[in-house]
């Protein structure tokens, strides 16, 4: 998997990121250009794993990278620039799953004449299933997850996703939330409870 | 320690979000417990089922994201990256594009390589000795192939296309450069659009250029466009028609930095028929910055913020 300054987490002092922050600060436009290519590889990964569509995932790298550039003199190096980027990123994913949750849109899943089938299949590399009993039951289990993902709260499925997914610390997840570690953690597992009763006997 | 305080410790547990003490106490529990160890094992099958799901962002995609993000801060210079692309460097991304097993892009890509072929071929002609321009030297000639015959003699009959390249250069106050700068405004290569716009928008005086810059924030396709017209149209808040259209914009444009410079824009001309498009706006508004801004603007106008 691509690395990059993301894959730093947590890391309070990085100075080559802080003088680029700087320097974009004084307005610089190839200092932010570097900053954005330095974390902009997952903010896209979260937000085309939460959202599973391309065309929203791209909304919310434009709308948090400009909120950046408009507010980066406002940031004042109290926290990691990881943290304060990713609260921007989870804030806009969470207003977009909360609006889904309200209009009851199914993110990528569609209804076809074969059953749902996720538009997003088409990007992940799965090697070709020979066995046809198998590959039954895989999209079977898939259905079930994209299920059980959907059954999560917005502020779950965030949670779930930083953790298992981007691989962050609780701790840090909860900073980027504005909630306590405790609280993640109580988040993380109501989420793996819900996912496993739905999964049922797949897991 | 009980099956039911373990049961809740074991997702922590899995993810290595557990102090070394708890850590220390579910081992010992699980080393004596079968079903806490098989709740673990299900654990397991779940994190492996859900890992299967991620995906990986296409790198076109990244590239796209880049190229709209620079264009909407720097109000559309092309992207340095983009410009310095030669047609080989596209192609071959195209065709890496196309095997990367992107089924589902896998038509927009082959388009691109198809361009890029197209390209390629045009520049090898332009450098043959065949269609050779014969005006000024800036001027240069493009072709595309459209037919490939030999003939009975040995020989080789080709039809091509060709597309003259002419340059130009004028005063901005020049009738002709301003009227090529209002057609490039609605070419189809969005960098182009937003250069000429840019341009246009020093030259507000004209109602053709008005129209242009209009035309561009109500229609256009990309964001830096739309964004540099709006600069363009600062100047031009009291036009009635102007007026009209940033209304139109911030209940209908889904870019929200785009509708950010519109209520700046709206709020820069005081006007009380405003009121009630800036109240539809706050109660359609979904994105929050955008909705605050509205809301401040209302209350800055001493106006209420719903029409109750």
């Amino acid at each position: 998997m691509a690395q990059d300054a993301a894959g730093a987490v947590g890391a309070r002092l990085n100075p080559q990121v802080d003088s680029l922050i700087r320097a974009a600060q004084r307005g610089d436009q190839d200092a932010f250009e570097q900053l954005v290519r330095a974390y902009d590889q997952s903010v896209l990964r979260i937000a085309m794993n939460l959202l599973r569509s391309p065309e929203d995932a791209r909304d919310v790298y434009q709308e948090a990278f400009l909120r950046v550039y408009r507010n980066l003199n406002a940031f004042r190096f109290d926290c990691s620039f990881h943290t304060w980027l990713y609260r921007i990123v989870t804030n806009i994913c969470l207003d977009q799953l909360r609006k889904r949750k309200v209009r009851k849109e199914e993110s990528s899943v569609v209804e076809t004449s074969d059953g749902a089938i996720d538009r997003m299949d088409t990007f992940e590399e799965e090697a070709a299933e020979s066995d046809p009993e198998r590959s039954l039951w895989n999209r079977q289990l898939k259905q079930k997850i994209e299920g059980a993902l959907l059954d999560l709260t917005p502020r779950e499925r965030m949670v779930f996703e930083l953790r298992h997914y981007q691989g962050l610390r609780l701790r840090n997840i909860g900073e980027m939330l504005g909630t306590t570690e405790e609280a993640a953690k109580n988040c993380l597992f109501r989420a793996t409870q819900k996912m496993r009763s739905v999964l049922g006997d797949f897991v | 320690m009980t099956c039911d305080s373990a049961s809740k410790l074991i997702p922590l547990y899995f993810y290595g979000e557990l102090d070394p003490d708890e850590e220390d106490r579910l081992e010992e529990h699980l080393h004596n417990c079968v079903e806490c160890t098989h709740s673990l094992d299900r654990q397991r099958t779940l994190a492996s089922a859900l890992d299967r799901r991620q995906v990986e962002a296409p790198q076109f995609l990244l590239e796209d994201c880049r190229a709209d993000l620079m264009a909407a801060i720097q109000g559309g210079a092309p992207h340095a990256d983009r410009s310095a692309k030669g047609p080989w460097t596209l192609f071959l991304e195209a065709i890496g594009s196309t095997f990367a097993g992107l089924n589902q892009l896998r038509q927009p890509v082959g388009a691109v390589a198809l361009v890029a072929l197209g390209f390629v071929a045009a520049r090898f002609i332009g450098g043959s000795p065949a269609p050779v321009a014969s005006g000024a030297p800036s001027d240069e000639v493009f072709a595309t192939v459209r037919d490939v015959k030999p003939d009975n003699a040995g020989r080789v009959q080709i039809a091509y296309d060709e597309t003259r390249r002419r340059t130009v250069t004028g005063s901005m106050s020049d009738q002709g450069i301003q009227k090529l700068l209002l057609a490039a405004a609605r070419e189809e290569n969005p960098a182009v659009r937003v250069e000429s716009v840019g341009l246009l928008q020093r030259q507000a005086g004209s109602g053709e250029v008005r129209d242009a810059l209009i035309n561009a924030v109500a229609h256009d396709a990309n964001v830096g466009v739309r964004l540099r017209a709006l600069e363009g149209l600062k100047d031009m808040t009291a036009d009635p028609e102007v007026r009209k259209t940033l209304a139109h914009v911030l209940l209908a444009d889904d870019n929200p930095a785009v509708r950010m410079q519109v209520v700046d824009l709206l709020v820069a001309h005081r006007d009380d028929a405003m009121v009630g498009v800036l109240q539809n706006a706050v109660q359609r508004e979904d994105n929050t910055s955008v909705r605050l801004k509205v809301e401040k603007a209302l209350k800055d106008m001493n106006a209420s913020i719903g029409t109750f």
